[in-house]
This record gives C-alpha cells, structure tokens and sequence, in this order.
C-alpha cells in the first residue's frame, strides 16, 4: 500500500473571495448610510414657524423649509416662480428660480431647500410633499374648485 | 442518497401548481384594474397607479424578513437542529430582497414624479436603505465558508438582530420629518382616506404578491434541499471512492 502523504494542492479548496468581498462593501455601505446620511435624515425639514425658533432652523444657514403653498399665492414670472408658503399661522415668501414642475400647485404641502435673504426664502429645490390620501380625479370638482390639492383639502 | 435526489428532483408539487395559477389569475387582475380600472388620483394623476406595486412589495418583504427570523429563531431553538429552518430562513430572505429591491426601484420612480427627485436621504428612504443593505449582508453571510451548521448559526443570529430594523422603517415617518407620506392603510387613526376601487386594487396587489413569494419560497427552499443533497452525496461518493483506493493497494 502507498502511504505516501497526498499533496496538498488535491485537496486544498481555494478561499470563496466573493463572500468576503461582498461582506465587507455591505459593512462599508452601511456605515456610510449610518454616519453620512442619517443625522441630517433625522431633521429632514423645518416647518415656516420655526425658522429662526427651532434649534437647527436659523435663518442664516441654508434650509430645508416645509409648507403650504397659499391658495391664490402662485406667481410665474420671469422664468421665476414666488408663492406664499404657510404653516401653523406663520407665512414666508418663496422665490424659486425656474419651475417646479410636476405634482408642484397651489394648496399642496412642499419642502423648499435654500436660504432666508433680506425676509424672503429663495429657493433652488422644490420637493413636493404628498399626502397619505388619494382620491378620484373628478374634472367637475377641479372647475368650480381651482387646482387639484386645493379641491382635495376643502373635501 | 440518490434515490433521495431522484426522488425530489422536481421542486414543484400540485399545490405549488395551484398556487401559482392562483398568483398568475390575480396578478391579472391587479394588472387590469391598476392600468385600467382604478382611477387617476386627484393630486398624483396616472403616476398613483405605481402604488400597486410598490406598497405591497414593501409589505411582503417585511412578512419575508420577519418569517426568515422566525425559522431563524426555530433553528437556534429546536434542539435536532433542522436544516429546514435554515433553508426556508434563507429563501425567504433571498425572495424578500427581491422583494425590497422592487419597493426601491418603484419608489425611486414615484418619488421622480411627485416629488422631482429619484432619491432623497430622508428618514424613510435612508432606513429602508438600511434594511435593504443589511438583508444583502444577510445572504453573503450565508455564503461565508463553513459547514452547514456553521452558516446556520451565524445567519441565524444576523437575521434575529436584523429584523429589529423593521419597525425602525416603518415608523420613521411617525418618530421623525420625513419627505415621505404616512401610512395610509396603517395609519394610527384606522381612518383610510382612499378611494374605494383603489384601496380594493391594492389588497389584490398584496394577494398576489403573497402568492408570488410563497411559491418562491417552496421552489428555492427545495432547491436548496436538492443542493444540500446534492453536497453530502459528493462527501459521500469521495469516501467511498477513497475507502475502495485503500482496499485496491
């Protein structure tokens, strides 16, 4: 009988990399998410009424502003558009430099980023904040009501 | 061994037959009444219409990170230990990342029609991020070299801590501000403010989405059986094969 020892090269199975790989960008990824971006995922917005009153919301740093937009405030002018943004009985006026576009109307629930300069909000990010309701586009409704998220606030 | 292997070649049986005529019917369905029935939404328009899928794609990978730590507690606490525990865990997590991959993809769509962005760091996107992240880390743990046991326990015990992340998801949009609306059908007030038909399309879409998964689930933890078999049929064949070389010289 042979009882010489096998190499080790027959039966050595070679190290699964991919795995480790894998493992340790997931690891990475996750710190980054957890450290990059959570803190400032926390506070996302400030509301009108707090600008200036809450702790993070002052008026000389760059913000990120949430709000109504005013029935009847919608201007668009210039390339520009400026409308009022309420919350809690506070109002500011916002100027965005171009169109918002999409969802974007009068009545709806917006986050503006950008700064408070000489006491208007001029904004270089419009996001459109959605509601948890939907409901049935109905074209009588929007004629006698104006736009859309306007006729869906009054019912 | 091989008559084993022969005997569950195939994975799939009549009631994964039923169930995935099932899944296909509703899904017909939901396709129908959420292209063409249901109507546009006041505010959103035709671009409602994405909820179908993502809302119950997010619940279903929720179910299937929740039912991977279930078989994961099962496994840790049984006392034989049954590698079916670890093999369901596993599909489940694999189909739930699927699942969670689909509710991101769709939800980056929404999110460039309403919102005019395809992503923002807000408190619901950045833990569901998280989640989704973690879950891929779940199944390269799975792959990790070991013997099955070995892979068992660890990803057992990732998957037990890794499911706490759930209730963080949703309900980031309560504890913090977040772009993202509430919860609509889960709201806290039980007070669903959607339109009829819709709110019928999207249950139909969890139907069927639930339907999905578990025929997945019962195809993938069958194929995991039949790769398992297949393994310590391989161990097995090499010992033999070994133990005739000895007797031969």
């Amino acid at each position: 009988m042979d009882l010489t020892p096998r190499t080790s090269e027959t039966s050595r199975k070679p190290r699964r990399w991919l795995p480790i790989v894998l493992l340790s960008l997931v690891g990475l990824g996750g710190i980054v998410i957890v450290t990059q971006f959570l803190t400032s995922a926390i506070d996302y917005y400030c509301n009108v009424d707090e600008i200036g009153v809450r702790s993070g919301c002052k008026e000389s740093t760059r913000l990120r502003v949430q709000g109504t937009v005013e029935q009847g405030s919608l201007q668009k002018t210039g390339g520009k558009t400026s409308f009022v943004m309420s919350f809690n009985n506070k109002s500011i006026n916002v100027v965005y430099a171009g169109d918002p576009g999409g969802v974007f109307q009068e009545c709806i629930s917006v986050v503006a980023h950008g700064r408070m300069i000489d006491g208007t909000f001029e904004s270089n990010r419009i996001e459109v904040k959605h509601s948890n309701e939907y409901a049935e586009k109905n074209a009588d409704r929007l004629n006698s009501s104006g736009s859309a998220a306007c006729s869906q606030a009054q019912g | 061994m091989s008559q084993v292997l022969q005997r569950t070649s195939a994975t799939g049986t009549r009631a994964t037959k039923v169930i995935g005529a099932l899944a296909i019917l509703v899904m017909v369905w939901v396709v129908v009444s959420g292209l063409i029935l249901t109507p546009q939404d006041v505010v959103q328009g035709e671009s409602v219409r994405i909820m179908y899928v993502h809302v119950p794609s997010a619940w279903i990978a929720y179910l299937a990170f929740i039912f991977t730590a279930v078989a994961s507690a099962s496994w840790l606490i049984s006392k034989k230990h049954s590698m079916g525990f670890d093999r369901f865990a596993g599909a489940s997590a694999e189909v739930g990342v699927m699942f969670m991959a689909i509710t991101l993809i769709t939800g980056s769509l929404w999110g460039r029609l309403t919102w005019g962005e395809f992503w923002q760091w807000d408190p619901r996107l950045t833990t569901t991020a998280f989640l989704f992240v973690t879950y891929v880390g779940y199944l390269a743990v799975r792959r990790l070299e070991g013997s099955a046991e070995q892979r068992a326990r660890r990803s057992a015990v990732v998957a037990m801590l890794a499911v706490l992340e759930i209730p963080l998801v949703h309900f980031s949009v309560v504890l913090w501000r977040s772009l993202h609306q509430g919860a609509t059908v889960l709201n806290p007030n039980g007070d669903v403010k959607m339109d009829d038909l819709m709110l019928f399309t999207l249950f139909s879409g969890v139907v069927a989405f639930t339907l999905v998964f578990v025929w997945l689930v019962l195809h993938r933890q069958r194929t995991m059986l039949l790769v398992d078999i297949a393994n310590r049929q391989g161990l097995d064949a090499a010992i033999a094969a070994r133990k005739t070389e000895g007797s031969v010289r």
